[in-house]
């Protein structure tokens, strides 16, 4: 029985595996919104501008109470901020290793909380410009400034590592993130 | 091979609104939160009733937020679990089919054929997947009736749920984790 049963489940190629909630997909996708909307479109002086830094602070704030009571692969404790992990994770990419992660791989979770933490310094140097104590104070403006070009840095980061590992792992990461179900390939194992 | 019943789409849907409902009322929360902040900081004092009121509502917004957080983590885990359930059942499934075909000696052109009236495909339709004459799947069809005794398409489906539905009888099986 259990070798027929074998049989079967490899012969069953691909299987689908729910990974991100429609919460976590909702705030990722609107926090990109927001980025793109902020550091491309808006006028940097406008209110509309603050309105979308608010919405982007209150979206990460929302994503980072949601690790901590979420379900399991959203969780802090899913993709731990562990540079020795990310250190393991690249010298097995160097190897040829093809692992794949079911949340985030420990390089790509260093690059949420990055992104999460530069998006926080965005959030708090933009409200400070607001404030009648900082407005106008020449090293605020200038850590906004510098905070958006290192979070520019970090999407295209981002960007190019979740393209990376969509072809390197044969996880497609994009559709997992609009669909919510990653397409494991028959056979592997996953972390 | 996605099979897909009606449950769990209308769970997922109930999910998808349940975290919007969530996002949108935090931002709402946000808002009260800061604008409550924001008086106080203007005005230094919390007697006012429209202050008051404030954080009532901001108040009200955060226990929102977190008790719709709760639930959906509860659907989410119910899907899961409803989805954990079918995957043992699929995997099951799927080996009765091959110990019946194996016993059947059937050959690996018969394996197709069969499985493929399983899956509710007519002989046209059969012959057109495998690329060979309507004649020659009726023909692998015939030869499938006779290698499991039975007569007929309806009746060779029904084996496999007569299995599916003795199989809840045995203690320890895999379905049993359904329920």
């Amino acid at each position: 029985m259990t070798t027929v049963a074998e049989r079967t489940s490899g012969r069953a190629s691909a299987r689908q595996v729910a990974v991100w909630d429609p919460l976590v997909r909702l705030i990722h996708w609107m926090l990109a919104l927001s980025v793109l909307l902020n550091g491309a479109f808006l006028d940097a002086d406008g209110k509309p501008h603050e309105w979308i830094g608010y919405i982007a602070l209150g979206l990460v704030g929302l994503r980072l109470v949601w690790a901590t009571v979420g379900p399991r692969h959203a969780r802090f404790s899913a993709f731990p901020p562990s540079p020795a992990m990310a250190l393991r994770h690249l010298r097995a990419l160097l190897a040829g290793v093809r692992d794949i992660h079911l949340s985030h791989n420990p390089l790509g979770a260093l690059m949420v909380y990055n992104i999460w933490l530069s998006v926080i310094a965005m959030g708090v140097t933009g409200y400070m410009m607001t404030t009648i104590t900082f407005f106008g104070v020449k090293w605020v403006e200038d850590a906004h400034e510098v905070i958006f070009g290192w979070l520019l840095i970090s999407v295209a980061l981002h960007v190019a590592g979740v393209a990376f590992d969509s072809w390197w792992s044969g996880v497609n990461l994009v559709r997992a993130m609009v669909t919510g179900c990653k397409n494991i390939p028959g056979g592997q194992d996953v972390k | 091979m996605t099979l897909r019943l009606w449950p769990v789409k209308t769970k997922e849907r109930r999910a998808t609104v349940l975290a919007g409902l969530i996002l949108l009322q935090a931002l709402c929360a946000l808002f009260f939160v800061s604008d409550v902040v924001e008086d106080f900081r203007l005005d230094g004092k919390l007697d006012n009733p429209h202050l008051a009121l404030e954080t009532v509502a901001a108040f009200a917004l955060i226990s929102g937020v977190v008790f719709l957080m709760v639930e959906l983590r509860a659907l989410l885990s119910r899907m899961s679990n409803m989805q954990t359930g079918l995957d043992i059942a699929h995997g099951q499934l799927a080996g009765v089919i091959e110990e019946f075909f194996d016993d059947w000696h059937l050959t690996a052109a018969e394996r197709d054929v069969a499985l493929m009236i399983l899956k509710g495909l007519d002989n046209d339709s059969i012959a057109r997947v495998r690329k060979t004459a309507p004649g020659t799947v009726r023909a692998q069809a015939t030869s499938v009736y006779a290698k499991s005794r039975t007569e007929g398409r309806a009746q060779f489906i029904s084996l496999f749920i007569e299995e599916l539905l003795a199989g809840s009888d045995h203690p320890d099986d895999g379905v049993r984790k359904l329920s």
